[in-house]
């Protein structure tokens, strides 16, 4: 291993790894604060990506591709807002089957309306330009990870903040917090729990929409089947580990970046790549572990 | 016209009339008891008045004009609230938070926690309800959760309180407390209506009072102008019956024993040191208001809860690290106080609840297989031996009642026919008549030899019960009393942390 | 038996297929919205599904696609029935065939024996790999639906990487291992169809699964747990011991069906060739259907069978992508899960 080993690609890997992931933490989060325990990330993330390409193909501008993603997401989303938070239905269930949905739905239309299967790409497309922050892109190591980004990259650190303030400090944030711990408390005090747990998955679906449109948009302009690889899941189990608290789900993804950028990085040393793909379900899954074993010595009480 | 008026309430269910043509009237003021035996109709009625329920004949009138409650937000609107027997509080968010709740005060976008801090403060101490606002909800004991909930509908301008059986989780002296604030909060100006089915506190302070019986009004009554054995009568329609005699027993071996029994949960001692000992034949009664360790003393001698500290024996056996199979096999059973969530399966069947513990010996199962027919034939049994009220024996218990519910419960744990058994509240919420048969079980259980070991937040239960009485207190066992030395000033001294020996 | 007597037996027995029927037909109409929307023809595209299920030779298609199918459905239906999920069975399922590949490979022992031994190993090594996030859960409470599933990844990876070194047959194109000698194959069960013996051992394990549920007392823990886990603890079930249980049952069909895989159909271990026909999603989705219950479970599976086999075909005939069902099956989960909602809250 060379003294170049984290260098400047590393951490700009790591940054634009952690993103998609971060967006759909954030939507995680939400959900889980209002009671909700939204699994399908997954899925709308897919469905963001395959509508940020369709939508930027199809209407010829990076704009409609954006829209397209947000709108896409909101509305997938709309399925589990419809079935989860309207109907109470099980959360799991729809959640698994919305997955599944997103990935024969997305590969169909691929098929469907791109007459290709397996990756559909555009060189001539327009990715999301990375802008540049003067001071910050010349710092060493760090400066081009954290300088030298896309807006979604910005735009989702900023949401972290939004999101702590909006949860700790807003009248509404209060409200869905307290409809997440205690509905029939809340409910009784004049609070729409439906409402609120609506209107939540759907902005959860659009945050996702954008994670989508990061993956397909965000490097490289393409789409291929099932490109989320999981991340949704992984966003799954940054929420659990920060216990649905905005700063402590950002440490868990950025946890989960670095060991994704770990573990590309050992790739490029040589390591099998079926090894080092595995590096960060497996980091993750050891965190959980920790974690685990930390709060039972905690509570003495079983039950 | 009186301040308030509910008028000709009819409310139905399916197979019950919940309220008969109810009339209710309440003087601006005024503390209205609203009394009647569980199933009388009271609770209904009351939710009718706080718009849980729509009645379905009926109207309501209130400072004369007619109300049309849709939800208790439009009760909240119109200055009726209410304080429910199980709070509805939310645990990780502090005083104020729960207090202002939907209704916070603003600063721009932002919540002005400094003036909500100072609202609640200011409140509290109007009406003699002392509360630190910066408190976490879930670090609160009982008593001051309910000021609580009582903040709360203050906070939303309440010209009438309903109490919903407010004493249930109060010690004595708490009790005292509450009936100071509620003369002070009548006098000015606020009208209550107390719900509830005890005599000593409607004598102690209410105005009038109206008894309901079997969904109807039996009797409207001026407090200073009756007394207990009247009520009573409203009440149940009977003379009051002397509690049965109990033959004086001699104990025999100790079945279950815990020693120096340490629980500790989230840093503190919730059970501190209790050293306790149930024998063959006795009755051993824990009187304490809830919340004082007992629940978290049952949960970790049947092995729900690990122990910190101590021992539990179980006939000899150390089982302090045991499971709850273990100990079930060792001869403890349990009726649990949470009948709905821990002691049954709502959506399972009569037959599959009552052979929950029997699921692997004969006579419902051989050789690992259950035997289907003789699980039905179980489970008539039990139904027809306690009596209760279900379609089949297929059907799932999430249709009964609460009383009949608890017999299931009960019906399961007595026919273990277990050496030791422990009782949680064992005839919450349910009707006189199945009282008396569940209390003539538990002491046919000690004739047998078995020991019990009875929890319960109705002193008259545990007086009626008990032969030992033991009081706990802020997790430790405070004093000890044999039946015939006992008498319920005492106990609610020792309830409530009062004298040591 | 009197004639209200047999219509109230029907009706119990009958009346949860109605849901099941409404949902199949609510999925086929939104299929055929999304083929019109596409400029396909739904009527066409139906025909076609059907046919290619049962016509002919295509019915034991179906069958044998049947029964790795219904074995991961029943891998999943038996730790849902206690109200767990476990989604890394695509992991057993991996670690299985390649365990049962190596054993029936290098095994210095007759043929039949290295047969059982492969389906033994399989089993075995499929088990013990749940066993992993079974232990994460009783020890850690890490939630076993997020492990399971984050443990497939080392799983399909270390398959992956012995597939490509130490076990590599260099003649093939693909990465896989040699192929497994004749003597130590299933054989076919029906000579000229793609059934093997593998379907035998599939109908054992369904009976006694189903057997199991019904009729002993470990199945009725199993059904209580999944009721009310407070209430099955509080009633002295042992909780960690059937978590345990039910997912060393798990991974071992999940195992078994790996290794009937490659002894039955693919004769070697291909990498990505266990997963590729997403048995265990299909599987999972099946049990979720019939909410772990195993005879509905095994019933949905066949109806999925059906549809991929059909979908395979239509493919091949008229050209329309077959992962419409998988679309079609999602859907008809979907929509039971919100009707049974509403019928909750009605």
């Amino acid at each position: 291993m060379t003294f170049a080993f984290f260098n400047a690609t590393f951490f700009d890997q790591a940054v634009l790894g952690i993103t998609p992931i971060l967006l759909a933490a954030m939507a995680g989060t939400l959900s889980e604060r209002v009671g909700l325990f939204n699994i399908a990330l997954e899925g709308e993330m897919l469905v963001g990506a395959f509508a940020a390409i369709a939508g930027s193909h199809f209407g010829g501008t990076l704009q409609t591709g954006i829209l397209a993603a947000i709108a896409a997401g909101a509305l997938f989303s709309g399925l589990l807002a419809v079935g989860s938070a309207l109907l109470r239905g099980n959360d799991i269930v729809i959640g698994i089957s919305l997955n599944l949905l997103a990935a024969g739905l997305t590969s169909f239309l691929l098929r469907a309306l791109f007459g290709v299967s397996g990756t559909f790409s555009d060189s001539a497309m327009q990715g999301l330009p990375r802008l540049t922050l003067p001071g910050i892109a010349s710092l060493p190591l760090l400066g081009p990870a954290l300088g030298h980004q896309n807006a979604l990259v910005y735009l989702s650190w900023m949401l972290v903040v939004v999101i702590a303030v909006f949860l700790n400090r807003t009248p509404w944030g209060l409200r869905l917090r307290g409809i997440g711990e205690q509905p029939g408390a809340a409910v009784a005090l004049g609070a729409d729990a439906t409402r609120y747990r609506f209107i939540v998955t759907l902005i959860g679906g659009a945050l996702c929409g954008l994670a989508g449109l990061q993956l397909s948009l965000g490097s490289l302009t393409l789409f291929s089947e099932n490109m989320t690889a999981g991340r949704g899941w992984i966003a799954v189990a940054a929420v659990m580990l920060g216990r649905a608290r905005p700063l402590y789900v950002t440490g868990a993804c950025v946890l989960f970046g670095l060991s994704d950028a770990l573990g590309l990085r050992l790739q490029g040393e040589g390591l099998p790549n079926q090894i080092t793909d595995s590096a960060p379900y497996v980091v993750t899954l050891a965190a959980l572990v920790i974690v685990g074993l930390r709060r039972r010595r905690l509570n003495a009480a079983t039950a | 016209m009186a301040y308030l008026e509910m008028i000709d309430i009819v409310k139905r269910y399916p197979g019950v009339l919940a309220n008969d043509h109810v009339d209710l009237a309440v003087e601006r003021g005024e503390i209205h008891a609203v009394m009647g035996e569980n199933g009388a109709g009271k609770s209904t009625l009351m939710s009718i008045l706080y718009g849980l329920q729509s009645p379905d004949e009926g109207y309501i009138r209130f400072k004369g004009t007619t109300l049309l409650l849709q939800s208790p937000l439009d009760a909240i609107a119109q200055g009726i609230g209410m304080v429910h027997q199980a709070f509805n509080l939310f645990e990780s968010l502090s005083v104020w938070e729960n207090i202002v709740y939907r209704r916070e005060p603003r600063r721009g976008i932002f919540v002005d926690g400094a003036r909500a801090r100072r609202e609640v403060e200011e409140l509290a101490r109007r009406h003699g309800l002392p509360i630190d606002p910066q408190a976490r909800v879930a670090s609160l004991p009982v008593g001051v959760r309910q000021r609580l909930e009582i903040l709360k509908a203050l906070y939303r301008d309440a010209q009438v309180l309903i109490l919903d059986e407010p004493t249930a989780v109060l010690t004595p002296a708490e009790v005292t407390t509450l009936f100071t604030v509620m003369k002070s909060l009548a006098a000015a100006g606020c009208t209550i209506l107390l719900v509830t089915h005890k005599l000593n506190e409607v004598m102690a302070v209410s105005d009038r009072i109206t008894v309901l019986r079997n969904g109807r009004v039996a009797e409207r009554l001026v407090t200073a102008a009756t007394n207990p054995a009247q009520i009573v009568r409203a009440m149940t329609g009977q003379q009051i019956t002397l509690p049965s005699a109990k033959r004086p027993r001699e104990p025999g071996a100790v079945l279950l024993e815990a020693h120096a029994l340490v629980v500790e949960q989230q840093g503190r001692r919730v059970v501190d040191g209790v050293s306790l000992q149930i024998r063959g034949g006795e009755i051993v009664g824990i009187a304490g208001v809830a919340g004082n360790g007992q629940s978290e003393l049952i949960e970790a001698l049947m092995g729900l809860t690990a122990v910190a500290q101590g021992f539990v024996r179980v006939a000899g056996r150390d089982l302090t690290r045991g499971s709850v199979t273990e100990r079930r096999a060792g001869g403890l059973s349990y009726i649990a106080e949470d009948r709905a969530r821990t002691a049954s399966a709502a959506t399972a069947s009569a037959i599959d609840n009552l052979a929950m513990g029997f699921h692997r010996a004969p006579p419902l199962a051989r050789r690992g297989l259950l035997r289907p027919a003789a699980m039905r034939d179980w489970a008539r049994g039990l139904i027809d031996r306690f009596d209760i009220k279900i379609a089949s024996p297929e059907t799932a218990v999430s249709t009964l009642s609460g009383g009949n519910l608890q017999k299931i419960v009960t019906a399961r744990e007595l026919a273990h026919n277990s050496p030791v058994l422990i009782a949680e509240q064992p005839t919450r919420g349910v009707d006189v008549g199945a009282i008396a048969f569940i209390h003539g079980e538990l002491l046919k259980e000690r004739e047998r030899g078995h020991g019990i070991l009875l929890v319960s937040a109705e002193l008259s239960e545990i007086l009626e019960l008990a032969d030992r009485i033991l009081v706990m207190y802020e997790g430790r066992i405070v004093a000890e009393f044999a039946r015939a030395a006992a008498d319920e000033r005492t106990l609610g001294l020792y309830m409530a942390g009062g004298s040591r020996a | 038996m009197t004639v209200t007597a047999i219509r109230t037996h029907l009706t119990r027995r009958l009346g949860p297929l109605l849901p099941i029927l409404g949902a199949v037909a609510v999925g086929f109409g939104v299929c055929g919205l999304i083929a019109l929307w596409v400029g396909l023809r739904p009527s066409l595209m139906f025909t076609e599904l059907i046919k290619g299920a049962v016509e002919g030779p295509q019915f034991f298609e179906t069958v044998a696609r049947a029964v790795p199918l219904a074995g991961m459905t029943l891998a999943a239906a038996i730790p849902l029935r206690a109200g767990i999920v476990n989604l890394g069975a695509d992991g057993q399922l991996a670690l299985g065939g390649c365990a049962a590949a190596v054993v029936a490979l290098y095994l210095p022992a007759p043929d039949l024996v290295r047969l059982g031994a492969a389906l033994v190993a399989g089993m075995t090594i499929g088990a013990l790999y749940a066993a992993v996030a079974a232990a994460g859960e009783i020890f850690a409470g890490v939630p076993l639906l997020l492990s399971t599933w984050l443990l497939t990844y080392p799983a399909k990876g270390l398959c992956g990487y012995l597939v490509r070194t130490p076990l590599r047959d260099p003649t093939t194109a693909w990465p896989s291992t040699a192929r497994i000698a004749v003597g130590a194959r299933l054989g076919a069960l029906i000579p000229g169809t793609p059934i093997n013996q593998g379907f035998l051992i599939v109908v054992l394990v369904a009976v006694a699964v189903i057997f199991i549920d019904r009729r002993s007392s470990i199945g009725f823990e199993l059904r209580l747990r999944g009721l009310n886990e407070r209430f099955a603890r509080y009633g002295g079930v042992a909780l960690d011991r059937q978590t345990l249980g039910v997912m060393l049952a798990s991974g071992a069909i999940a195992g078994l069906i790996g290794a009937i895989m490659v002894l039955g159909s693919q004769f070697r271990y291909t990498d990505g060739a266990l997963t590729a026909p997403q048995y265990s999603w299909s599987g999972t989705l099946a049990a979720l259907l019939a909410g772990g219950e195993p005879l509905g479970s095994v019933i949905a599976a066949l109806l999925f069978a059906a549809l991929q086999t059909g979908g395979f075909a239509m493919e091949r005939s008229v050209e329309i992508p077959r992962v419409l069902t998988m679309v079609l099956q999602s859907v008809i989960i979907l929509f039971l899960a919100m009707r049974g909602a509403i019928w909750r809250r009605s």
